[in-house]
């Protein structure tokens, strides 16, 4: 890639802290795909069209950092088919390996769970959540748009976090 | 597996903290990654759970469906029950609205047909512009309506075959027992046995989905019945067909304005976007492989692309002329 000009201040930086930034995703566990996807991290930044970033060395951190999230929950998407697959197997007679229709319905079901879950911390931390996950409000933008400090978000987000993360740990989609 | 507290602690405090863009200290993160493989686990457990939670949310919320689909006014009564809705009022759809749309759109059917001829019969061709969608009427009750960005060959005198180059079909059939109505996607033959059927023949990907009646694929080789509530796949370059289930009401639901998504890889995602509002959608690498899941009106979307970043829970940004769908 000796032929590439940085032409925006993105690219220098991703220039410049490559090393930086294959120490992130090696510790962060990509190991021998550290360079892989480090190269998608090039291929966002030199396609990318919109305006100049703030914190370029950050930004590339947070965008390494994405895609790792999601390299995560792709797989443990396939393991989850897997699993399904093979309990289908299992399970003579009534289980069938391919999602039924009612499996779409019970998607949105789920939604209307998670929601509920959610309420149950607060309407506030309910709230909170949906403004930042959902609309992509920033954390200091919460605060002032609910009236609370950034630490309060901070601390409903922990909770909210932790009640989906103890939902995903103890089966979504299992009827009670 | 019992996992550590206080890593668990930690790890809740990180995700808090690098999930926000305004977050700078990757140096310290990163060193707390280093001290133990277990730290990163537990990091991303929490980041996969708070965004699959976030998308499930996004998709409940549906988002821009403040408007009925057509046919369906039950959709309107309100959110969360909408997938109940529609599988009710799906089979109130009344027949006759196809085909007057049908009887409108064969009069303007003879612009946009090339005429060319092969070695066999003289072909026809009949194509839509991307954000178009167009029913034919092929004889009798048979009707076919055409996607956005979809081109399909006919035979002079042959109302009961069709190619589908291209794109997406709903089919809406009337069986006839001496003449069935084939269609042919790339190798592949499809007979209807009584049908009302979809067919999406996408970059070498193919997937049939019938509502009503039966379709036969292949009827010389493996001869597969797909029923109705049943969709199946064969994926570029592969010869495995997949079979899956699909709620009934779903299928060809794009002729209502409606496209619903579950668990599709969005490249799946941008190029039926972009076959049914004309704008050009493109997914950023790092989101390659990536699912999502929600349901969506199409105008909204076509007078608001950047409204999906919501309704999908993505990041969408300009890129050219059209729209790149990545991570938010």
């Amino acid at each position: 890639m000796s032929e590439i000009t940085p032409s925006s201040g993105l690219e220098a930086a991703f220039l410049a802290h490559r090393e930086t930034l294959l120490r992130f995703l090696r510790a962060r566990g990509a190991g021998e795909a550290a360079e892989d996807i480090l190269h998608e991290v090039w291929l966002r930044v030199s396609t990318r069209e919109s305006g100049p970033v703030a914190a370029p060395l950050a930004y590339l951190h947070s965008v390494a950092n994405s895609l790792m999230i999601d390299r995560y929950r792709s797989q443990q998407k396939a393991q989850a088919r897997e699993r399904e697959w093979s309990a289908a197997q299992t399970l003579t007679g009534e289980a069938s390996p391919q999602p039924s229709a009612e499996r779409e319905v019970f998607a949105v079901r789920e939604a209307a769970r998670v929601l509920a879950m959610l309420d149950s911390l607060g309407a506030r931390v309910a709230r909170v959540f949906r403004l930042h996950r959902v609309d992509g409000v920033t954390q200091k933008d919460v605060a002032r748009e609910v009236g609370i400090s950034l630490s309060t978000v901070e601390g409903d987000l922990r909770k909210a976090y932790r009640a989906l993360e103890e939902w995903k740990r103890h089966g979504e989609g299992d009827e009670p | 597996m019992p996992i550590d507290e206080t890593i668990r602690a930690q790890a809740l405090d990180w995700a808090v903290r690098t999930q926000d863009p305004g977050f700078e200290d990757w140096e310290t993160f990163t060193s707390w990654l280093e001290q133990s493989p277990a730290h990163g686990e537990a990091y991303d457990a929490t980041c996969a759970a708070a965004q699959d939670g976030a998308d499930l949310l996004a998709r409940d919320t549906p988002a821009n469906d403040t408007e009925p689909a057509i046919a369906s006014p039950d959709e309107a009564e309100g959110n969360g029950a909408w997938v109940d809705d529609t599988l009710k009022s799906y089979a109130r759809v009344p027949r006759r609205r196809w085909l007057a749309g049908a009887l409108a759109a064969s009069v303007a059917l003879v612009a946009g047909i090339g005429l060319w001829h092969e070695n066999g019969p003289a072909t026809y061709e009949v194509a839509t512009a991307a954000g178009e969608t167009r029913t034919l009427r092929l004889g009798g009750e048979t009707t076919v309506t055409l996607g956005g960005d979809t081109r399909l060959a006919m035979e002079q005198g042959n109302a009961r075959f069709v190619r589908l180059e291209q794109g997406q079909a709903l089919f809406s059939v009337r069986h006839d027992p001496d003449a069935p109505f084939e269609v042919a996607v790339g190798e592949e033959r499809l007979r209807d046995i009584g049908t009302v059927f979809d067919v999406r023949h996408v970059d070498g990907a193919l997937r049939v989905a019938v509502s009503e009646g039966e379709v036969e694929v292949n009827p010389e080789h493996e001869k597969v019945r797909v029923k109705p509530g049943q969709i199946l796949s064969r994926a570029a370059g592969e010869n495995r067909f997949e079979l899956a289930a699909i709620a009934p009401e779903r299928v060809g639901e794009w002729r209502a304005g409606r496209l619903t998504f579950v668990d599709a890889p969005l490249g799946d995602v941008a190029s039926d976007l972009t076959r049914a509002t004309g704008i050009a959608f493109s997914v950023r690498p790092e989101a390659r492989g990536r699912t999502v899941s929600g349901a969506l009106q199409i105008e909204p979307i076509r007078k608001d692309p950047q409204s999906l970043g919501t309704l999908l829970g993505l990041g969408v940004a300009r890129e050219g002329a059209g729209w790149s769908l990545g991570p938010r």
